[in-house]
């Protein structure tokens, strides 16, 4: 009897947390809906993509020397580095190089390597196209700059979350000089005791 | 159509259009058969009309609250705050290619979203908006609502089946088990209701509720019919916590999957229709109906105006149908809200809910609702 009694109390108490439970839930979404949006609206607002933004990479054909140093880094092989050895004068006689974005992962290890700078990362990262071969950029197409996102007229920029100033949230409507939360590099080093340079720490 | 000795009845009571629209139409010479004719498809052109656009409102407050409860802004751009985007959408599926798979069986395939869709609307003729304010005003009312929505479960078999596809029929084998399941409490849960009002007529179930305003709701004396109606009525609609018939991450989109165009629409306007068609059912059997939370005759005495004066009695209708939609759309809100909530069971909890705890707890429920009935007749509808 009273076994039986115990077990339709448990199964009452299960029920009424399991409904206890289901309340929680909903004042939890119900609580959402009075909140801001958090969404950016893609093509008229965009954020700016931080400093370290591996994009599209930017390839200077003037500055390179055909090294191949990117090909050799790169996880694949990548880059096409077309040239030919000029018997005459020695030379090698650079035609054409190019990057096939739509197989790039975009690892950056070319630019890492690139002993003349001439490769860098871009913050460019709209690259939908109608046809894959028209993702393989060559040096022309490499050179050229993407429009900024701060500076095309048509685009709000909006700063990152971690770029906001201390304890604001909305990116909308923040003003663009406005220092970000916390401090930067240099504020940091400032505030360190001087290191003091010693004669043991430089050798010969 | 409300009969002539049914309109004798309730011609005291709130306004009868049907009446005075005949009346105009004899006094023009016609005859009472043609008055009649021209008279009959007027209210179900209107009830047709305000079933999709109850649709198409359902849909645009879907989205907007789901964006809402997600911290998204939702459609915008078609119309003012996206109102016509529902509209697109609608006009999206009406120019899309209407495939029938190649080796799908052709007239089941069509068949089965119009069996979907046919009951639901069907059961519109009962909702009532006011006094003489719905199609007609059958004796056996909810019961044919309930009789009307267990055919819906042969049209999911049907296209499950005929769309030769297996996550197809693994979805309307789910749809099927899961709308025979919660058939049963659901009906418990009504015949509690009727049992208190001595009637299955949909307008004498709201009548019995309009004695003292809010007080005098079935909601007060069923709160657990309530509570038992919204579950299953929730799990009949296939909303979520209950949309495994269509869940997409196991069955693609279960009975819908090879759907497209226009009968992918049928099966998507039917889910809405009858999503609303629930919430209105909920707002007539618990909620009071049309009635205003204070009952209008008080308002009107206390004004010093008589219920039968022409502008009351136009007032009256109007915040009747008011009330009546605003009610479902506050359970429609509801069940928004829930869908985000809560996370979709399985099938085995689907049916330990239904079998174990909705069906003991029905018979329960209508059995204590018996015995109070007989215990205290004045409060229970004796």
């Amino acid at each position: 009897m009273f076994g039986f009694l115990k077990k339709v109390g448990d199964y009452t108490r299960d029920a009424v947390g399991a409904a206890n439970y289901l309340a929680q839930g909903l004042g939890v979404t119900f609580d959402h809906l009075r909140r801001r949006p958090i969404t950016v609206q893609y093509p008229y607002e965009k954020l700016i993509p931080s400093e370290r933004y591996r994009g599209r990479i930017h390839y200077e054909f003037d500055k390179c020397i055909a090294c191949e140093v990117c090909v050799r880094v790169c996880p694949i092989n990548l880059p096409v580095v077309d040239w030919v050895m000029n018997k005459a004068t020695k030379k090698k006689e650079f035609r054409n190089y190019s990057i096939d974005f739509g197989v790039c992962i975009f690892c950056g290890n070319c630019v890492e390597y690139c002993p003349t700078n001439c490769l860098s990362m871009t913050e460019e990262y709209e690259l939908a196209a109608f046809d894959r071969h028209s993702l393989n950029f060559d040096n022309v197409a490499l050179g050229r700059l993407p429009t900024s996102v701060t500076s095309d007229p048509a685009v709000v920029a909006l700063k990152e979350l971690v770029y906001l100033p201390k304890g604001v949230m909305d990116p909308h409507g923040v003003d663009p000089s406005a220092p970000r939360a916390g401090k930067l590099p240099e504020e940091v080093l400032a505030t360190l005791p001087q290191a003091t340079p010693t004669t043991e720490e430089t050798p010969s | 159509m409300v009969t002539i000795p049914a309109l004798a009845q309730v011609a005291q009571v709130g306004l009868d259009l049907e009446g005075s629209f005949e009346l105009a139409m004899r006094s023009l010479g016609l005859s009472p058969g043609a008055a009649h004719l021209l008279w009959l498809p007027l209210p179900m052109v209107l009830v047709l009309v305000a079933a999709v656009v109850g649709v198409l409102v359902n849909v645009w407050l879907e989205r907007k609250i789901s964006a809402a409860v997600q911290q998204r802004i939702g459609p915008e751009y078609a119309g003012a705050l996206g109102v016509l985007q529902p509209m697109a959408d609608g006009m999206k599926l009406l120019f899309k290619e209407d495939v029938i798979p190649a080796r799908a069986d052709g007239l089941l395939f069509t068949l089965g979203p119009v069996l979907v869709l046919v009951p639901v609307i069907l059961s519109w003729l009962v909702v009532p908006f006011g006094q003489n304010l719905l199609i007609s005003n059958v004796g056996i009312g909810i019961f044919l609502w309930i009789a009307l929505s267990s055919i819906q479960p042969i049209g999911l078999l049907m296209s499950g089946y005929a769309s030769n596809n297996k996550y197809s029929l693994l979805g309307g084998l789910r749809a099927a088990a899961q709308s025979i399941s919660y058939e049963i409490p659901l009906a418990l849960a009504v015949l509690a209701v009727v049992m208190m009002s001595n009637s299955l007529s949909t307008v004498d179930i709201v009548n019995q509720q309009s004695g003292a305003g809010i007080l005098s709701w079935n909601i007060w004396r069923q709160p657990v019919g309530f509570v038992i109606f919204w579950i299953c009525a929730l799990a009949e609609c296939e909303r979520l916590p209950f949309d495994l018939p269509e869940a997409e991450e196991e069955l693609v989109a279960g009975y819908q999957t090879e759907y497209s165009g226009m009968k992918f629409a049928l099966f998507y306007l039917g889910s809405y229709i009858n999503l609303v068609l629930s919430a209105l059912l909920v707002s007539v059997l618990y909620l009071g109906g049309w009635g205003f939370p204070v009952p209008v005759e008080w308002l009107a005495g206390w004004l010093g105006q008589s219920v039968d004066a022409p502008l009351v009695q136009v007032i009256t209708a109007s915040v009747g149908i008011v009330m009546t939609v605003l009610k479902a759309y506050l359970l429609v809100f509801f069940a928004i809200l829930l869908r985000w909530t809560v996370p979709r069971v399985r099938i085995d909890q689907l049916l330990d809910l239904g079998w174990k705890f909705l069906l003991p707890i029905a018979l329960v429920n209508l059995l204590v609702t018996a015995s109070l009935k007989l215990a205290f007749p004045m409060a229970f509808g004796g």
